[in-house]
């Protein structure tokens, strides 16, 4: 196995799990600041799959520039979120995510 | 094996592990540190990926800004960051359908791409792949107009940030007092010509 | 050469557009800029734009005066612009409408009264509404009254009329309730509008039935196609058949169905007296005429009375080419008439207020118009026009200075109208009362007065001549002869009698009128209660003695008693109109004094306006020695009214006249409340629509509100009580949802899907059938006889080739799998056919997909070709050479054949229900 790890699929297998692991973790979870963290481990794991797509395309560097945007999308989002967090403890006192259900009114 | 491929191992291992820590831990500030193990992980994956730049940026902007944000709200909620996982909910069965469901969708792809792909090592990066001037080159180049654009987006988010988390002078409160307000719809008029007299006899 | 005639050619004889013009620049800058102008300027304005354009008829009536002379025909055009084109009947070309003016004898000599009288009574208004604030604005409206009464005169189309025609209601509307800061005064403009939207509905209907008939709507065009009119159509019934006849007894039933037929003259004849009769408040639409009397009294002389009320007199006798056409029309317009001069006179007889007799009595004169139109005098009715705009444009100018006069002590519009509050005026107000008589003198019929002459015109035509039916009396229809209407033995006699009687009330109520406004003792004085003194009245030792209960109750006047403001005559611009009118009431019958001096001069004028009318009316054969003996029923209702009336109330003090009211107070009520007729219509009409506005309301509260939104909203909000059940509010349980449908997506493109194309040679009997490809997919095949499988396992071949003999088939499997090991399968029937009689069959390719409803598509039924062409669904989609040779001789192919003809009948596809296991 001398290729191991230098072979596309195994990026994505790892970009795979990753993913959904996050993707159970904000199914799961009821802390919003986990479910928060979890959204951050399903763009990571987005970004590992594009870095290594774009390492098998070779010429260019299309995808780490969308990784890029992605990263800044992230920051962004990462602030807000944890605006909202804030603010949604300072409403109810507590981060449970199930207590946010204002919309079913 | 190569060293890259132990490389790629560690890495590999580091980032799954933090990520199951990330979702599994009771303490958030495990949950960070987790997200933290993972970031890393993954900045290491994009070394051997050849993508150096980006691995900086990981490390600067997860490892230095997110994570430190996440760990500073920790820290500023206090014991009730731990939030109220456990304990039964109405409607807690969805979770426990989606996730075994997301479970089988993502097996199914990587068993998909197990029988699909014939996996073909790298060939080799050309010289100057995912170093600053190559990926600066697209940025600015191609992609000047979304980076502009999001510029634009982190300033909008910066000032939203700061709009949401400013404090106000409310008080927390269990329910909101907009209970009801749909309700009245249908019981009220449907002609504005009658809107008067059902007014009138809820006034009286 | 005439120096006007160089400037204004016939055909473009621009200075009509400088006399309709002038009033509407004039409305214009009144309206818009009139309250910044101030009182003079608007004065100004109003007068010298009216005066001009008198000045600029006058030069028109001159130079058409000039034409006559000369022996050409006295109509000029003025071509404004093609306005819009109409369609006529399907076959026919399309109507152009252009805004056309034109001016002929009959338009020329309304335009002189119309301005005339129009800047007499601005000159009047001057001074009557001085104190008004809406002194601008009124004048703006007078102003544009004029225009619009202009182009309504002078327009040479009825669509142009027709633009007049609603001008001037529009003013109407506008200065009936000019006050409308009273209720009253509103309702009274509604009232006249509406009344009048009925009548143009009638226009309009005639509109459509010229441009049906004559494909024209101007003058010219009409009179050319008029011929057009004598087509008789069958107006009833309406289908083949009344509804719900069969019930009746036979007879009744057969006289129900028997088919009914009129001209189309009748028809526009018809619906032209309905418009005419809603300009011209006739029976049955008079009631907005009196009501009209609310607006400023200026208003009443010059729109109700001398101008805009005679616009569907006008109407009729414009278009006399087309009512002579029809007996019917003509019979409806005299009676019409008629009935509504005897009707409305008897109302007035008993009306107390001073402008509601005169509003009646202009409704009785009319009819009197009416009459005379009908019975194809039209020149008479014309001259009846003339004459009654200068008698009663000076009683209603003399009765706005009797107002005027009893405003300075009575403040109240009801009372200073009252009769019952006035007498004696002749002492105060010596120039109105002078004038008023004049005016009262023709009024009656006074001998040579204007309307003596006038009146017995009207009475002399309607006893001597009578339309005749055209065409000899029958035409026609469908091989049957149908008789037209002809003009009945005793109508003439009875419209005599009625119009007589008709005079004869007027004499009388007009009589009543001056008598109990100028004569007696003024019983104003006690009206106002600080003034009702308490100290004793002297006897006035007055010639006569004008009594009514008013003045009885009083035990008499005395110079004491006069206290506070006289009633005192009006300045020179009311009373200078007032003298030109009153001159002219007088002596204006000379212009067609017939019976006794012979003067032609109207008939004369007006003979190129309604040349070919005299044909179709015919008259009795001694009329000539008739026209002296006819004069004595004219002269003895003018003394019998008169004489009654003097009787009643100057000898007798109006004791007679109230005695009778008391022997029959039911009747005396019922007239004095007009008979009811307002009321009738209230019930009746009204009440109808109101009836349908309860119903919609109704409807509307039970039907849309309580079934249909209340139903929909229980529906919506049950539905959404249901939907409520989803939504947590839990952000998790969205996303779960979201797995859930993305899991079934997953699902969906995990099933193979087993597509097959087959690419056919028919000639060569050759057939590749390939697979679609897929991510993951392998494949195998079944292509041999028995239906076996090529082998055990799945491959990577796709594309199969085989080769068939002719006529024979062959069912090929196809069988797919994808990644997770999912398997579809597929059925194909491969089928060579016979080789076409008519020649090679081309290579034709087939593409086999699953329809909609698992079905494959592109199945061929097999059918026996009928001779060569193959109407298949799937003919158009074969590539088939354009041009096929037809055997057996060309039989036309049948709809939805392939283009090209024949084609042999492609062998493919079978159903298959193979699918995923």
């Amino acid at each position: 196995m001398s290729a191991f790890g230098h072979v596309l699929e195994h990026y994505v297998l790892v970009a795979t799990l990753i993913f959904g692991i996050g993707c159970v973790g904000f199914l799961v979870r009821r802390n919003v600041l986990v479910q928060l963290m979890s959204i951050e481990l399903m763009l990571n794991a987005v970004n590992l799959a594009l870095v290594a797509y774009d390492r098998e395309q070779g010429a260019g560097s299309t995808g780490q520039t969308f990784a890029f945007f992605v990263i800044a999308v992230a920051a962004a989002e990462v602030a807000v979120g944890l605006a909202i967090i804030l603010a949604f403890y300072r409403l109810r006192g507590t981060v449970d995510g199930d207590v946010a259900d204002t919309l079913r009114h | 094996m190569t060293p890259g491929g132990y490389f790629f191992g560690v890495c590999a291992v580091v980032a799954v592990l933090g990520a199951l820590a990330t979702i599994s831990a009771r303490n958030p500030i495990r949950g960070a540190m987790g997200l933290l193990a993972t970031i890393v992980g993954i900045a290491g994956m994009y070394v051997q990926l050849s993508a150096q730049f980006l691995a900086a940026i990981q490390l600067i902007v997860y490892a230095g800004a997110v994570v430190v944000l996440f760990v500073f709200v920790i820290m500023l909620l206090g014991p009730d960051a731990h939030g109220a996982d456990g304990g039964k909910r109405p409607g807690s069965w969805a979770r426990w359908i989606a996730a075994p469901l997301v479970s089988v969708l993502l097996l199914g792809g990587a068993v998909l791409l197990a029988r699909v792909s014939t996996p073909q090592r790298f060939r080799a990066a050309p010289p100057g792949h995912g170093t600053i001037e190559a990926v600066g080159g697209d940025v600015f180049g191609r992609a000047l107009v979304p980076f502009e654009l999001s510029t634009a987006l982190l300033i909008v988010a910066a000032v939203g940030a700061i709009a949401i988390a400013r404090s106000r002078a409310t008080k927390p409160s269990e329910r909101p007092a907009s209970v009801g307000a749909t309700r009245r719809l249908f019981g009220g008029a449907i002609h504005p010509r009658d809107a008067r007299t059902v007014d009138d006899e809820v006034a009286r | 050469m005439n120096p006007l005639a160089t400037v204004f050619p016939p055909n473009d004889f621009a200075l009509l557009a400088v006399i309709v013009g002038l009033p509407l620049v004039g409305a214009f800058v009144n309206g818009v800029f009139g309250k910044r102008l101030g009182k003079e300027a608007v004065t100004l304005m109003a007068l010298s734009s009216v005066g001009l354009s008198f000045l600029a008829s006058v030069a028109t009536f001159v130079a058409l005066r000039g034409a006559r002379a000369a022996e050409q025909a006295p109509r000029f055009v003025w071509q404004g612009w093609e306005w819009m084109r109409v369609s006529s009947r399907l076959d026919g070309p399309d109507v152009p409408i252009a805004f056309d003016l034109s001016v002929d004898p009959l338009s020329g000599t309304m335009i002189l009264v119309i301005t005339g009288v129009g800047f007499l009574i601005h000159l009047y208004s001057t001074k009557y509404m001085e104190a008004d604030a809406g002194y601008h604005r009124f004048f703006a409206y007078l102003n544009l009254f004029v225009f619009s009464m202009l182009v309504l005169v002078l327009g040479d189309s009825l669509p142009v009329l027709f633009v007049g025609w609603e001008g001037v209601g529009l003013c109407s509307y506008l200065l009936i309730g000019f006050w409308f800061h009273e209720d009253a005064n509103a309702a009274a403009g509604k009232k006249a509008f509406i009344a009048n939207r009925v009548g143009d509905f009638g226009l309009l209907v005639a509109m459509g039935l010229l441009v049906y008939h004559c494909g024209a709507l101007d003058w010219r065009g009409i009179d050319a196609a008029a011929h057009n009119l004598l087509v008789p159509k069958q107006v009833w019934p309406i289908g083949t058949h009344v509804p719900l006849a069969s019930l009746l007894p036979d007879s009744a039933a057969a006289w129900l169905n028997a088919p009914r037929y009129a001209t189309g003259a009748t028809m526009v004849g018809l619906a032209l007296l309905l418009g005419a009769a809603g300009k011209s408040a006739q029976i049955p639409l008079y009631v907005w005429l009196p009501d009209a009397m609310a607006g400023p009294t200026p208003v009443s002389a010059l729109i109700h009375a001398a101008t805009m009320v005679t616009a569907g007199v006008y109407l009729v006798c414009r278009l006399s080419g087309v009512f002579v056409l029809t007996p019917a029309a003509m019979f409806a317009v005299a009676f019409v008439g008629a009935l509504t001069a005897l009707f409305a006179a008897t109302i007035a007889l008993v009306q107390n207020d001073i402008k509601k007799v005169l509003a009646y009595s202009t409704v009785s004169q009319l009819g009197f118009m009416f009459l005379g139109a009908g019975v194809g005098a039209f020149s008479a009715g014309f001259f009846h026009v003339l004459t009654h705009a200068f008698f009663k444009a000076c009683l209603f100018l003399g009765a706005g200075s009797v107002i005027h006069a009893m405003h300075a002590r009575i403040h109240g519009t009801e009372a200073s109208q009252d009769m019952r509050n006035m007498g004696g005026l002749r002492k105060f107000m010596p120039v109105t009362f002078v004038t008023f008589a004049a005016a009262w003198a023709a009024i009656v019929g006074f001998p040579l007065t204007s309307g003596f002459f006038s009146k017995d015109e009207i009475l002399f035509k309607a006893f001597t001549s009578s339309p005749q039916a055209p065409l000899g009396g029958s035409m026609m229809v469908g091989g049957r002869s149908v008789e037209l209407f002809t003009w009945p033995e005793w109508a003439p006699i009875t419209l005599f009698v009625m119009g007589v009687a008709a005079a004869t009330m007027t004499a009388f109520y007009m009589t009543r009128l001056i008598v109990g406004t100028f004569l007696g003792d003024f019983r104003g004085w006690t009206v106002v209660p600080g003034w009702k003194a308490a100290h004793g009245h002297g006897d006035d030792a007055h010639d006569e003695h004008a009594h009514d209960e008013h003045a009885h109750d009083e035990p008499g006047h005395g110079a004491a008693g006069r206290e506070g403001p006289e009633p005192h005559e009006s300045p020179w611009q009311m009373t200078l109109p007032l003298v030109v009118l009153g001159a002219l009431a007088v002596v204006a019958g000379a212009l067609n004094a017939h019976a006794l001096f012979h003067s032609h001069l109207l008939d004369t004028w007006l003979e190129p306006v309604f040349q070919g009318v005299e044909k179709a009316i015919v008259v009795k054969e001694n009329s000539k020695a008739l026209e002296l003996p006819l004069l004595v029923p004219g002269l003895l209702a003018f003394a019998a009214g008169v004489g009654g009336a003097w009787w009643a109330y100057v000898a007798r003090g109006g004791e007679p006249m109230r005695a009778l009211a008391e022997r029959v107070p039911g009747l005396h009520q019922l007239v004095y409340e007009k008979w009811r007729i307002d009321e009738l219509y209230e019930e009746t009409f009204l009440g109808a629509v109101d009836a349908l506005a309860e119903f919609a309301v109704w409807f509307d509260k039970w039907v849309v509100d309580g079934l249909l939104a209340k139903l929909t909203a229980l529906l919506v909000a049950g539905g959404g009580a249901a939907l409520r059940l989803a939504q947590t509010g839990r952000t998790h349980a969205y996303a779960a949802l979201m797995v859930v449908g993305m899991a079934g997506l997953g699902w969906f493109f995990t099933a193979p899907h087993a597509q097959a194309k087959v690419e056919a040679n028919h000639d060569e009997g050759r057939y590749v059938v390939s697979a679609a490809p897929g991510l993951g997919y392998r494949y195998r095949w079944a292509t041999a006889e028995d239906g076996s499988w090529a082998s055990d396992e799945f491959g990577a071949q796709a594309k199969v080739e085989l080769s068939l003999e002719v006529g024979t088939s062959r069912t090929v499997k196809l069988a797919v799998e994808n990644a997770f090991g999912r398997v579809e399968e597929r059925t194909l029937l491969l089928e060579r056919p016979r080789p076409d009689r008519s020649g090679p069959g081309g290579a034709t390719t087939i593409e086999i997909n699953r329809g909609a409803d698992g079905r494959l598509e592109g199945q061929v039924a097999p059918r026996p070709i009928p001779s060569g062409a193959f109407p298949g669904p799937l003919g158009s989609a074969l590539r088939v050479p354009p041009s096929f040779p037809v055997p057996g001789g060309g039989m036309p192919a049948p709809r939805g054949a392939a283009p090209g003809g024949p084609v042999p009948a492609p062998g493919v596809a079978a159903p298959s229900p193979g699918g995923a296991r």
